[in-house]
């Protein structure tokens, strides 16, 4: 009974930042798009959906209804601001992206500490409890497919082959623009659905949650496991929701350098595997058991 | 004279240099042009100016009696120009299938939802899609290696593949911009073998920048030289060969 206790709040978050990391992972890893804004998003939809459960939901539906109610108007409100975020940003490239938007997670953060309404720095309380495991992993699965399914047809391979090098993609017919936005809105869209799910498990959001801290964390949940694997977006997302819990048996001290710990982490996989766990390859059962023979990858 | 191709006075300023001055040319269906010049005379600021990568500081640029200098460079691949690069710019990290299937991104007509949910749509178009483009890496004997990521290919594959890709565009120009740069001289036989082939069997247009003076004057009808963005010489490889303004700026002159 413990245990579950224990373990329940932990495995959720671990779903939240799996499905925040799998979109951040389409952003910087698959578009090549180098965003570091995606706490913004997750605030952002957050916020909508919280605001949905508290302020307008009707009593009368169920409780699942609501909840999806709460996850849509929470994607498109994240979309929304992944669209006025990514059609001024994504002229920009490098570092100069990095750093826009930065300034817009910072200026979203900034926003919701002083709205009132939704308890400004206080804190948003009373969130309805809505999602719980089965939902959120629910939507991970529903992400993961998803995700996979636009990465196999041509939207999906125009999107790498931005990563890959713009120029020649421009040069093969693909609005490099028009599939930067659409991977930059669907990035969004994601940590939008993250939000929601997050503050309807939690039941108390604050604005703090959604520091720019946090968009570090997601990117180096994406840089572990590997920039442009989805299998690494996973992994990289479960490993860092436990590391800071695991490192708690080792006492307060210890626990309190975590982010000394993350960065010579960090350090410790630039030099000996900087493409990340999983570079950009996928988990796949066949290369465990390799079945062709003379296949190149 | 029908022209698929024209150029009307190109002018290209970077800021105090004149890169190209009042270049013009016509490209007739099935022409096979070259554009010759000691380095730095401007010639990949030409194609940079016809594929859209740079807009002219004057002149206009029409594809197929349409004005495209103000389009983007997606804009005019989509109307019938591609082009390969100096250095050769595949998706390096890409099968050599997939380098391939890009190229057929925007004739596509599913939609992303087809895509996510795997519709019917989806599978058929994606399959017309692999067929065609194995028909294409056969032309050019790269079919044993679809699987091998760009990057794994010996260099004179990659020169064929970005060909292969440029072509999957179904161009009705084509732009090779020095396809023979750094192959040795076997491999450039075999290239001049296939550009005329190529030209033969898809009836395009193709406009090649090279150095390599064999390969030029043994494929191209007509040339144009540039010599510190002028043109200053145009006409057949043997008006060219003995033309002394030519001889003079890649040689100097004799005194």
């Amino acid at each position: 009974m413990n245990l579950v206790s224990y373990l329940g709040p932990l495995l959720q978050n671990a779903g939240v930042f799996i499905i925040l990391a799998l979109g951040l992972n389409l952003i910087n890893g698959i578009a090549g798009q180098f965003s570091l804004g995606h706490a913004g998003f997750w605030a952002v939809g957050a916020y909508v959906g919280a605001s949905y459960g508290v302020f307008f939901a009707p009593a009368f539906l169920p409780d699942f209804v609501n909840l999806l109610i709460s996850n849509v108007l929470a994607i498109i409100a994240a979309s929304i601001a992944g669209i006025l975020v990514g059609v001024p940003c994504l002229r920009l490239r490098g570092d100069y992206l990095a750093i826009a938007t930065l300034g817009f997670g910072e200026i979203i953060r900034i926003i919701i500490n002083n709205l009132d309404v939704v308890g400004g720095p206080r804190g948003f309380t009373n969130i309805p409890h809505w999602s719980n495991l089965f939902w959120i992993y629910l939507w991970v699965v529903i992400c993961v497919v998803m995700l996979a399914n636009l990465l196999r047809g041509t939207h999906g391979r125009a999107i790498i082959s931005i990563r890959e090098d713009e120029i020649a993609a421009a040069a093969m017919g693909v609005n490099t623009t028009k599939y930067k936005t659409l991977a930059f809105v669907i990035g969004a869209g994601m940590a939008g659905l993250a939000g929601s799910l997050f503050a309807h498990a939690q039941q108390f959001i604050h604005p703090s949650s959604f520091s720019f801290m946090w968009s570090v964390i997601i990117l180096l949940m994406i840089i572990l496991g590997g920039m442009g694997s989805m299998t690494g977006a996973i992994v990289g997302a479960v490993f860092l929701t436990f590391l800071p819990e695991f490192l708690r048996l080792f006492g307060e001290t210890v626990s309190e350098w975590r982010m000394v710990i993350y960065s010579l982490l960090l350090i410790f996989l630039m030099l000996l595997r900087p493409q990340g766990i999983f570079g950009k390859h996928e988990f796949n059962l066949k290369r465990l058991w390799p079945v062709k023979t003379g296949d190149a990858k | 004279m029908n022209v698929v191709l024209k150029a009307d006075a190109l002018t290209m300023r970077f800021g105090g240099l004149l890169a190209v001055d009042k270049f013009s040319m016509e490209v007739a269906p099935t022409d096979l042009l070259g554009v010759i010049g000691p380095n730095g005379a401007g010639k990949t600021t030409v194609f940079n100016m016809l594929t859209g990568m740079y807009i002219p500081t004057e002149g206009r640029v029409s594809l197929l009696n349409e004005d495209v200098t103000d389009l983007s460079p997606h804009q005019i691949t989509q109307r019938g120009m591609s082009r390969t690069f100096q250095n050769i710019r595949l998706f390096k990290d890409l099968t050599v299938l997939d380098n391939i299937r890009l190229a057929g991104h925007f004739r596509l007509k599913y939609r992303l939802l087809n895509s996510i949910l795997r519709t019917k749509a989806f599978k058929q178009e994606e399959e017309n899609l692999i067929t065609e483009a194995r028909e294409l890496l056969k032309i050019f004997s790269l079919e044993k290696k679809e699987t091998f990521l760009a990057r794994n290919l010996p260099y004179g594959e990659q020169r064929r593949l970005e060909i292969a890709r440029a072509l999957a565009i179904h161009p009705k120009v084509l732009l090779l911009d020095e396809p023979a740069a750094g192959m040795n001289p076997n491999e450039t036989k075999e290239l001049t073998a296939l550009i005329r082939w190529v030209r033969d069997h898809f009836q395009i247009a193709i406009v090649l920048i090279e150095h390599d003076m064999a390969l030029v004057m043994n494929v191209c009808e007509r040339i144009y030289v540039l010599d510190h963005g002028v043109e200053i010489a145009r006409g057949t490889p043997a008006q060219i060969q003995s033309n002394p303004a030519v001889i003079e700026a890649y040689l100097g002159a004799s005194t």
